[in-house]
Protein backbone atom coordinates (compact mmCIF):
# COMPACT_ATOMS: atom_id res chain seq x y z
CA UNK A 1 0.00 0.00 0.00
CA UNK A 2 1.24 3.46 -0.87
CA UNK A 3 0.52 6.70 0.89
CA UNK A 4 1.85 10.17 0.29
CA UNK A 5 4.38 11.51 2.78
CA UNK A 6 5.36 15.01 3.84
CA UNK A 7 8.42 15.04 6.10
CA UNK A 8 8.70 18.80 6.63
CA UNK A 9 11.88 20.78 7.27
CA UNK A 10 12.89 19.32 10.64
CA UNK A 11 12.73 15.72 9.40
CA UNK A 12 15.27 16.73 6.77
CA UNK A 13 17.48 18.48 9.30
CA UNK A 14 17.74 18.19 13.10
CA UNK A 15 15.22 15.33 13.30
CA UNK A 16 16.44 13.41 10.29
CA UNK A 17 16.49 10.25 12.43
CA UNK A 18 12.68 10.43 12.59
CA UNK A 19 12.47 10.50 8.78
CA UNK A 20 14.69 7.41 8.55
CA UNK A 21 12.68 5.63 11.26
CA UNK A 22 9.36 6.43 9.59
CA UNK A 23 10.46 5.01 6.25
CA UNK A 24 11.89 1.80 7.73
CA UNK A 25 9.08 1.14 10.18
CA UNK A 26 6.25 1.73 7.73
CA UNK A 27 7.99 -0.46 5.18
CA UNK A 28 7.84 -3.26 7.74
CA UNK A 29 4.10 -2.61 7.98
CA UNK A 30 3.81 -2.86 4.18
CA UNK A 31 3.21 0.84 3.74
CA UNK A 32 5.33 2.59 1.14
CA UNK A 33 5.78 6.24 1.99
CA UNK A 34 5.95 8.28 -1.19
CA UNK A 35 7.53 11.62 -0.36
CA UNK A 36 5.70 14.30 -2.33
CA UNK A 37 7.77 16.02 -4.98
CA UNK A 38 9.42 19.38 -4.36
CA UNK A 39 7.50 20.21 -1.17
CA UNK A 40 8.06 23.52 0.62
CA UNK A 41 8.15 24.61 4.23
CA UNK A 42 4.65 24.76 5.71
CA UNK A 43 5.47 27.89 7.70
CA UNK A 44 4.96 26.09 11.02
CA UNK A 45 4.03 28.40 13.89
CA UNK A 46 5.97 31.34 12.47
CA UNK A 47 3.74 31.89 9.44
CA UNK A 48 0.57 32.22 11.48
CA UNK A 49 2.31 34.67 13.79
CA UNK A 50 3.54 36.88 10.96
CA UNK A 51 1.18 36.60 8.00
CA UNK A 52 -2.26 34.99 7.87
CA UNK A 53 -2.24 34.62 4.08
CA UNK A 54 1.08 32.76 4.02
CA UNK A 55 0.01 30.53 6.89
CA UNK A 56 -2.65 29.14 4.55
CA UNK A 57 -0.78 29.57 1.27
CA UNK A 58 2.45 27.75 2.13
CA UNK A 59 0.75 24.48 3.14
CA UNK A 60 -1.62 24.99 0.19
CA UNK A 61 1.20 24.49 -2.31
CA UNK A 62 1.98 21.15 -0.65
CA UNK A 63 -1.69 20.18 -0.70
CA UNK A 64 -1.78 20.89 -4.43
CA UNK A 65 1.25 18.66 -4.98
CA UNK A 66 -0.29 15.98 -2.76
CA UNK A 67 -3.66 16.13 -4.53
CA UNK A 68 -1.86 15.69 -7.85
CA UNK A 69 -0.38 12.33 -6.76
CA UNK A 70 -3.84 10.80 -6.84
CA UNK A 71 -3.13 9.07 -3.56
CA UNK A 72 -5.90 9.08 -0.97
CA UNK A 73 -3.91 9.88 2.16
CA UNK A 74 -0.87 11.89 3.18
CA UNK A 75 1.11 11.13 6.32
CA UNK A 76 2.60 14.14 8.10
CA UNK A 77 4.59 13.00 11.18
CA UNK A 78 5.48 16.47 12.52
CA UNK A 79 2.61 17.78 14.66
CA UNK A 80 3.16 21.37 13.59
CA UNK A 81 3.26 20.59 9.86
CA UNK A 82 0.25 18.29 10.31
CA UNK A 83 -1.70 20.95 12.19
CA UNK A 84 -0.89 23.73 9.73
CA UNK A 85 -1.67 21.58 6.69
CA UNK A 86 -4.96 20.31 8.12
CA UNK A 87 -6.06 23.80 9.14
CA UNK A 88 -5.03 25.21 5.75
CA UNK A 89 -7.04 22.53 3.96
CA UNK A 90 -10.05 23.43 6.07
CA UNK A 91 -9.67 27.17 5.40
CA UNK A 92 -9.35 26.52 1.67
CA UNK A 93 -12.57 24.50 1.78
CA UNK A 94 -14.44 27.26 3.61
CA UNK A 95 -13.06 30.23 1.68
CA UNK A 96 -13.33 29.78 -2.08
CA UNK A 97 -11.97 33.25 -3.02
CA UNK A 98 -8.91 32.56 -0.85
CA UNK A 99 -8.42 29.17 -2.47
CA UNK A 100 -8.76 30.66 -5.94
CA UNK A 101 -6.27 33.44 -5.31
CA UNK A 102 -3.73 30.95 -3.97
CA UNK A 103 -4.35 28.48 -6.80
CA UNK A 104 -3.56 31.25 -9.30
CA UNK A 105 0.10 31.00 -8.30
CA UNK A 106 0.30 27.19 -8.24
CA UNK A 107 1.01 24.78 -11.07
CA UNK A 108 -0.52 22.01 -8.95
CA UNK A 109 -3.88 23.42 -7.88
CA UNK A 110 -5.42 22.52 -4.54
CA UNK A 111 -8.47 20.33 -4.98
CA UNK A 112 -8.87 19.45 -1.31
CA UNK A 113 -9.34 15.72 -1.88
CA UNK A 114 -6.47 14.10 -0.01
CA UNK A 115 -6.88 13.02 3.62
CA UNK A 116 -4.29 14.67 5.87
CA UNK A 117 -3.24 12.18 8.55
CA UNK A 118 -1.13 12.30 11.67
CA UNK A 119 1.16 9.36 12.39
CA UNK A 120 -1.21 7.96 15.00
CA UNK A 121 -4.09 7.97 12.54
CA UNK A 122 -2.06 5.83 10.16
CA UNK A 123 -0.82 3.51 12.93
CA UNK A 124 -3.99 2.86 14.89
CA UNK A 125 -5.81 0.77 12.25
CA UNK A 126 -2.71 -1.43 12.16
CA UNK A 127 -2.93 -1.83 15.92
CA UNK A 128 -6.63 -2.64 15.80
CA UNK A 129 -6.07 -5.32 13.16
CA UNK A 130 -3.44 -6.98 15.34
CA UNK A 131 -0.74 -6.46 12.70
CA UNK A 132 1.53 -4.34 14.86
CA UNK A 133 1.30 -6.71 17.83
CA UNK A 134 2.07 -9.64 15.57
CA UNK A 135 5.13 -7.97 14.06
CA UNK A 136 6.36 -6.68 17.42
CA UNK A 137 8.17 -9.88 18.23
CA UNK A 138 10.42 -8.28 20.83
CA UNK A 139 7.98 -7.01 23.43
CA UNK A 140 9.15 -3.87 25.24
CA UNK A 141 8.61 -5.20 28.75
CA UNK A 142 9.71 -2.92 31.54
CA UNK A 143 9.48 0.17 29.37
CA UNK A 144 7.22 2.64 31.15
CA UNK A 145 6.78 5.57 28.79
CA UNK A 146 5.07 8.84 29.56
CA UNK A 147 3.32 9.42 26.22
CA UNK A 148 3.84 13.08 25.39
CA UNK A 149 1.47 14.48 22.80
CA UNK A 150 2.29 18.16 23.11
CA UNK A 151 -0.11 20.83 21.88
CA UNK A 152 -0.72 20.38 18.24
CA UNK A 153 -1.90 16.81 17.87
CA UNK A 154 -5.18 17.39 19.66
CA UNK A 155 -5.75 21.16 19.72
CA UNK A 156 -6.49 23.28 16.67
CA UNK A 157 -7.43 26.91 16.02
CA UNK A 158 -10.39 25.91 13.89
CA UNK A 159 -13.07 23.26 13.64
CA UNK A 160 -11.39 20.12 12.43
CA UNK A 161 -12.22 16.54 13.33
CA UNK A 162 -9.93 15.46 16.16
CA UNK A 163 -9.60 11.68 16.13
CA UNK A 164 -8.68 11.32 19.80
CA UNK A 165 -9.74 12.67 23.16
CA UNK A 166 -8.61 16.27 23.35
CA UNK A 167 -7.70 16.38 27.06
CA UNK A 168 -6.69 12.75 27.58
CA UNK A 169 -5.68 11.20 24.25
CA UNK A 170 -4.90 7.50 24.15
CA UNK A 171 -3.50 6.93 20.66
CA UNK A 172 0.14 6.64 21.66
CA UNK A 173 -0.69 4.53 24.70
CA UNK A 174 -2.58 2.13 22.41
CA UNK A 175 0.45 1.78 20.16
CA UNK A 176 2.79 1.35 23.14
CA UNK A 177 0.63 -1.39 24.63
CA UNK A 178 0.66 -3.24 21.32
CA UNK A 179 4.45 -3.16 21.58
CA UNK A 180 4.29 -4.67 25.06
CA UNK A 181 5.32 -1.48 26.85
CA UNK A 182 3.56 -0.23 29.98
CA UNK A 183 2.63 3.43 29.39
CA UNK A 184 1.89 5.34 32.58
CA UNK A 185 -1.07 7.55 33.29
CA UNK A 186 -0.01 11.14 33.87
CA UNK A 187 -1.28 14.70 33.93
CA UNK A 188 0.90 16.60 31.46
CA UNK A 189 0.50 14.62 28.29
CA UNK A 190 -0.86 17.53 26.27
CA UNK A 191 0.88 20.34 28.12
CA UNK A 192 2.97 22.83 26.22
CA UNK A 193 6.75 22.64 26.44
CA UNK A 194 7.04 26.18 25.09
CA UNK A 195 8.15 25.07 21.63
CA UNK A 196 10.06 27.98 20.04
CA UNK A 197 10.13 29.69 23.44
CA UNK A 198 12.98 27.31 24.32
CA UNK A 199 15.08 29.59 22.11
CA UNK A 200 13.31 32.96 22.21
CA UNK A 201 11.81 32.97 25.76
CA UNK A 202 13.96 30.45 27.58
CA UNK A 203 12.95 31.03 31.22
CA UNK A 204 9.28 30.50 30.43
CA UNK A 205 9.97 27.40 28.39
CA UNK A 206 12.27 25.78 30.93
CA UNK A 207 9.55 26.27 33.56
CA UNK A 208 7.01 24.52 31.38
CA UNK A 209 9.37 21.66 30.61
CA UNK A 210 10.12 21.28 34.32
CA UNK A 211 6.44 20.64 35.08
CA UNK A 212 6.33 17.99 32.37
CA UNK A 213 9.50 16.28 33.57
CA UNK A 214 8.52 16.41 37.25
CA UNK A 215 5.14 14.83 36.69
CA UNK A 216 6.50 12.05 34.49
CA UNK A 217 9.16 11.23 37.08
CA UNK A 218 6.67 11.36 39.95
CA UNK A 219 4.35 8.93 38.14
CA UNK A 220 7.07 6.36 37.64
CA UNK A 221 7.88 6.82 33.96
CA UNK A 222 11.32 5.67 32.85
CA UNK A 223 11.15 7.43 29.48
CA UNK A 224 9.12 9.72 27.27
CA UNK A 225 7.71 8.80 23.90
CA UNK A 226 6.50 11.35 21.40
CA UNK A 227 5.47 11.77 17.78
CA UNK A 228 6.53 15.37 17.22
CA UNK A 229 10.10 16.48 16.35
CA UNK A 230 9.67 19.79 18.19
CA UNK A 231 8.46 18.11 21.39
CA UNK A 232 11.19 15.50 21.08
CA UNK A 233 13.95 18.02 20.54
CA UNK A 234 12.91 20.29 23.40
CA UNK A 235 12.34 17.66 26.07
CA UNK A 236 15.56 15.90 24.98
CA UNK A 237 18.03 18.71 24.27
CA UNK A 238 17.04 20.93 27.19
CA UNK A 239 16.50 18.20 29.78
CA UNK A 240 19.89 18.64 31.46
CA UNK A 241 19.35 22.39 31.70
CA UNK A 242 15.81 21.95 33.08
CA UNK A 243 16.87 19.27 35.54
CA UNK A 244 19.79 21.33 36.85
CA UNK A 245 17.74 24.49 37.21
CA UNK A 246 14.84 22.76 38.95
CA UNK A 247 16.75 20.20 40.98
CA UNK A 248 15.55 17.05 39.22
CA UNK A 249 17.90 14.11 39.55
CA UNK A 250 16.36 11.74 37.05
CA UNK A 251 16.88 11.77 33.30
CA UNK A 252 14.29 10.26 31.02
CA UNK A 253 15.27 9.32 27.46
CA UNK A 254 12.91 10.78 24.88
CA UNK A 255 12.04 8.30 22.14
CA UNK A 256 10.13 8.79 18.94
CA UNK A 257 7.25 6.34 18.66
CA UNK A 258 8.87 4.95 15.52
CA UNK A 259 12.11 3.92 17.19
CA UNK A 260 10.21 1.96 19.84
CA UNK A 261 8.24 0.32 17.06
CA UNK A 262 11.43 -0.45 15.19
CA UNK A 263 13.13 -2.02 18.19
CA UNK A 264 10.01 -4.04 18.99
CA UNK A 265 9.88 -5.28 15.40
CA UNK A 266 13.44 -6.53 15.69
CA UNK A 267 15.37 -3.69 14.06
CA UNK A 268 18.71 -2.72 15.49
CA UNK A 269 19.25 0.42 17.53
CA UNK A 270 21.82 1.41 14.90
CA UNK A 271 19.23 1.22 12.14
CA UNK A 272 16.87 3.22 14.34
CA UNK A 273 19.65 5.73 15.11
CA UNK A 274 18.92 5.58 18.85
CA UNK A 275 22.35 7.13 19.54
CA UNK A 276 21.21 10.47 18.11
CA UNK A 277 19.66 11.65 21.36
CA UNK A 278 20.92 14.11 23.94
CA UNK A 279 19.73 12.15 26.98
CA UNK A 280 21.33 8.69 26.80
CA UNK A 281 18.69 6.57 25.13
CA UNK A 282 20.61 3.34 24.79
CA UNK A 283 21.14 2.69 28.48
CA UNK A 284 17.52 2.04 29.42
CA UNK A 285 17.06 -0.34 26.48
CA UNK A 286 20.21 -2.21 27.53
CA UNK A 287 19.10 -2.35 31.18
CA UNK A 288 15.77 -3.80 30.17
CA UNK A 289 17.61 -6.29 27.93
CA UNK A 290 15.68 -5.03 24.91
CA UNK A 291 18.86 -4.56 22.90
CA UNK B 1 -9.58 58.57 39.35
CA UNK B 2 -12.33 56.44 37.79
CA UNK B 3 -10.95 53.10 36.66
CA UNK B 4 -10.72 52.36 32.96
CA UNK B 5 -13.42 49.71 32.94
CA UNK B 6 -16.05 52.26 33.84
CA UNK B 7 -15.13 54.45 30.91
CA UNK B 8 -16.59 52.36 28.12
CA UNK B 9 -16.75 54.39 24.94
CA UNK B 10 -18.46 52.39 22.20
CA UNK B 11 -17.41 54.78 19.42
CA UNK B 12 -13.78 54.12 20.19
CA UNK B 13 -14.01 50.42 21.03
CA UNK B 14 -16.10 49.44 18.00
CA UNK B 15 -13.26 50.02 15.51
CA UNK B 16 -10.79 47.92 17.43
CA UNK B 17 -13.26 45.14 18.15
CA UNK B 18 -14.34 44.97 14.52
CA UNK B 19 -10.78 44.94 13.23
CA UNK B 20 -9.67 42.17 15.58
CA UNK B 21 -12.81 40.13 14.93
CA UNK B 22 -12.48 40.43 11.15
CA UNK B 23 -8.81 39.56 11.03
CA UNK B 24 -8.79 36.79 13.64
CA UNK B 25 -12.18 35.33 12.70
CA UNK B 26 -13.09 35.14 16.39
CA UNK B 27 -16.33 36.40 17.90
CA UNK B 28 -15.06 38.23 20.97
CA UNK B 29 -18.52 39.48 21.82
CA UNK B 30 -19.51 36.05 23.12
CA UNK B 31 -16.92 36.11 25.91
CA UNK B 32 -18.62 36.03 29.29
CA UNK B 33 -15.42 35.98 31.35
CA UNK B 34 -15.70 32.45 32.71
CA UNK B 35 -11.87 32.26 32.77
CA UNK B 36 -11.50 28.64 31.74
CA UNK B 37 -8.92 30.03 29.33
CA UNK B 38 -6.99 31.73 32.09
CA UNK B 39 -6.78 28.53 34.11
CA UNK B 40 -5.10 26.64 31.28
CA UNK B 41 -2.82 29.31 29.84
CA UNK B 42 0.79 28.13 30.20
CA UNK B 43 2.16 31.68 30.18
CA UNK B 44 -0.65 33.33 32.14
CA UNK B 45 1.17 33.75 35.43
CA UNK B 46 4.28 35.05 33.69
CA UNK B 47 2.52 37.62 31.54
CA UNK B 48 -0.05 38.77 34.08
CA UNK B 49 -2.45 39.09 31.15
CA UNK B 50 -4.59 36.05 30.58
CA UNK B 51 -6.75 35.50 27.47
CA UNK B 52 -9.89 36.76 29.21
CA UNK B 53 -8.18 40.02 30.17
CA UNK B 54 -6.87 40.50 26.67
CA UNK B 55 -10.36 40.08 25.26
CA UNK B 56 -11.66 42.55 27.84
CA UNK B 57 -9.07 45.12 26.80
CA UNK B 58 -10.14 44.81 23.19
CA UNK B 59 -13.83 45.05 24.06
CA UNK B 60 -13.13 48.29 25.91
CA UNK B 61 -11.25 49.67 22.93
CA UNK B 62 -7.95 49.91 24.78
CA UNK B 63 -5.88 49.70 21.61
CA UNK B 64 -2.55 50.65 23.14
CA UNK B 65 -2.87 48.12 25.97
CA UNK B 66 -4.22 45.41 23.70
CA UNK B 67 -1.32 45.71 21.28
CA UNK B 68 1.36 46.26 23.86
CA UNK B 69 1.18 43.62 26.56
CA UNK B 70 3.22 40.53 27.32
CA UNK B 71 0.56 38.03 26.27
CA UNK B 72 0.53 39.24 22.67
CA UNK B 73 4.11 38.06 22.18
CA UNK B 74 4.56 35.38 24.81
CA UNK B 75 1.46 33.47 23.76
CA UNK B 76 2.89 30.25 22.37
CA UNK B 77 -0.32 29.36 20.48
CA UNK B 78 -0.83 26.10 22.36
CA UNK B 79 -4.58 26.48 21.67
CA UNK B 80 -5.52 25.39 25.20
CA UNK B 81 -7.68 28.48 25.73
CA UNK B 82 -9.63 28.00 22.52
CA UNK B 83 -10.13 24.30 23.10
CA UNK B 84 -11.66 24.91 26.53
CA UNK B 85 -13.65 28.06 25.76
CA UNK B 86 -17.37 27.31 25.95
CA UNK B 87 -17.88 29.82 23.13
CA UNK B 88 -15.03 28.49 21.02
CA UNK B 89 -13.06 31.74 21.04
CA UNK B 90 -9.56 30.91 19.84
CA UNK B 91 -7.55 33.52 21.68
CA UNK B 92 -4.33 32.25 20.13
CA UNK B 93 -5.77 33.46 16.82
CA UNK B 94 -6.32 36.82 18.50
CA UNK B 95 -2.74 37.05 19.74
CA UNK B 96 -1.50 36.02 16.29
CA UNK B 97 -3.58 38.87 14.84
CA UNK B 98 -2.37 41.35 17.46
CA UNK B 99 1.28 40.40 16.77
CA UNK B 100 0.68 41.35 13.14
CA UNK B 101 -1.27 44.51 14.00
CA UNK B 102 1.38 45.70 16.44
CA UNK B 103 4.05 45.18 13.81
CA UNK B 104 2.01 47.15 11.28
CA UNK B 105 1.74 49.92 13.86
CA UNK B 106 5.55 49.83 14.17
CA UNK B 107 5.35 49.00 17.86
CA UNK B 108 8.44 47.49 19.42
CA UNK B 109 7.44 44.14 20.99
CA UNK B 110 7.92 43.94 24.73
CA UNK B 111 9.87 40.76 24.04
CA UNK B 112 11.82 41.60 20.84
CA UNK B 113 13.56 38.20 20.61
CA UNK B 114 10.26 36.49 19.91
CA UNK B 115 9.61 38.79 16.98
CA UNK B 116 13.12 38.22 15.59
CA UNK B 117 12.68 34.47 15.83
CA UNK B 118 9.57 34.31 13.68
CA UNK B 119 10.89 36.87 11.18
CA UNK B 120 14.14 34.93 10.83
CA UNK B 121 12.21 31.69 10.34
CA UNK B 122 10.09 33.18 7.58
CA UNK B 123 13.08 34.80 5.87
CA UNK B 124 15.00 31.56 5.76
CA UNK B 125 11.99 29.44 4.78
CA UNK B 126 11.09 31.73 1.90
CA UNK B 127 14.69 32.08 0.66
CA UNK B 128 15.03 28.55 -0.66
CA UNK B 129 11.55 27.25 0.09
CA UNK B 130 12.70 25.04 2.97
CA UNK B 131 14.04 26.14 6.30
CA UNK B 132 17.81 26.17 6.56
CA UNK B 133 18.36 25.71 10.29
CA UNK B 134 21.85 27.23 10.40
CA UNK B 135 20.85 30.23 8.29
CA UNK B 136 17.75 30.73 10.41
CA UNK B 137 19.70 30.63 13.68
CA UNK B 138 22.32 32.98 12.28
CA UNK B 139 19.64 35.50 11.28
CA UNK B 140 18.00 35.15 14.67
CA UNK B 141 21.17 35.41 16.74
CA UNK B 142 22.38 38.48 14.84
CA UNK B 143 19.32 40.32 16.10
CA UNK B 144 19.01 38.57 19.44
CA UNK B 145 22.56 39.36 20.50
CA UNK B 146 21.99 43.03 19.75
CA UNK B 147 19.01 42.95 22.11
CA UNK B 148 21.02 41.16 24.77
CA UNK B 149 23.78 43.76 24.50
CA UNK B 150 21.26 46.56 24.81
CA UNK B 151 19.27 45.06 27.67
CA UNK B 152 21.84 43.05 29.61
CA UNK B 153 25.19 44.35 28.37
CA UNK B 154 28.18 42.23 27.38
CA UNK B 155 27.42 39.74 30.19
CA UNK B 156 23.97 39.03 28.75
CA UNK B 157 25.32 38.66 25.24
CA UNK B 158 28.08 36.30 26.36
CA UNK B 159 25.52 34.18 28.23
CA UNK B 160 23.54 33.82 25.02
CA UNK B 161 26.65 32.94 23.01
CA UNK B 162 27.62 30.39 25.66
CA UNK B 163 24.26 28.67 25.91
CA UNK B 164 23.70 28.56 22.15
CA UNK B 165 27.26 27.44 21.59
CA UNK B 166 26.79 24.64 24.11
CA UNK B 167 23.63 23.52 22.36
CA UNK B 168 25.36 23.68 18.99
CA UNK B 169 28.23 21.50 20.17
CA UNK B 170 25.82 18.99 21.73
CA UNK B 171 23.91 18.88 18.46
CA UNK B 172 27.07 18.18 16.54
CA UNK B 173 28.10 15.43 18.97
CA UNK B 174 24.68 13.79 18.75
CA UNK B 175 24.47 14.12 14.97
CA UNK B 176 21.46 16.42 15.13
CA UNK B 177 23.22 19.37 13.51
CA UNK B 178 22.37 19.67 9.86
CA UNK B 179 24.85 21.46 7.65
CA UNK B 180 23.18 21.02 4.28
CA UNK B 181 20.57 23.17 2.62
CA UNK B 182 17.75 22.24 0.29
CA UNK B 183 16.27 24.31 -2.47
CA UNK B 184 12.75 24.00 -3.79
CA UNK B 185 12.68 23.87 -7.60
CA UNK B 186 9.31 25.58 -7.68
CA UNK B 187 10.65 28.44 -5.58
CA UNK B 188 9.09 30.92 -7.99
CA UNK B 189 5.67 29.80 -6.79
CA UNK B 190 6.67 30.26 -3.16
CA UNK B 191 8.03 33.73 -3.91
CA UNK B 192 4.86 34.60 -5.84
CA UNK B 193 2.81 33.67 -2.79
CA UNK B 194 5.07 35.78 -0.57
CA UNK B 195 4.64 38.71 -2.95
CA UNK B 196 0.88 38.28 -2.94
CA UNK B 197 0.93 38.17 0.86
CA UNK B 198 2.67 41.55 1.01
CA UNK B 199 0.13 43.23 -1.27
CA UNK B 200 -2.90 42.14 0.76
Amino acid sequence: MEIAYYPGCSLHASSQLYDIQNKLVFKKLNVDLREIEDWNCCGATSASKTNDFLSVALPARNLGIADATGLSEILIPCSSCYSRTLVSQRRLQEDTPLRDTINEELSHKVKGKIKVSSILEVLLPRVASGELSEKATRKLEGLKPACYYGCLLTRFPSDVVVPDDVENPQGMETVCKALGAEPIDWGYKTDCCGASAAVNDADVSLGLMAKILKDAVARGANCFVTTCPMCQFNVDAYQDQVAEKYGIRERLPVYFITELMGIAMGMSPQAMQVDRHFVDSMRLLKELKLI
Amino acid sequence: MPDKSSMLEPDISQDLVQEVMDRSGQNLLTCYQCRRCAAGCPVGDVTGVTPDRLIRMILFGEREDALRNLLVWECVACYTCGTRCPNNIQTARITETLKQMSKEAHMEPLTPKIGFFHDAFMTSASNAGRLNELEFMRLYETKSLQTELKERGVKGAMQEVKSQGKLGIAMMKKKRMHFGSEKVKGIAEVKALCKKAKSR
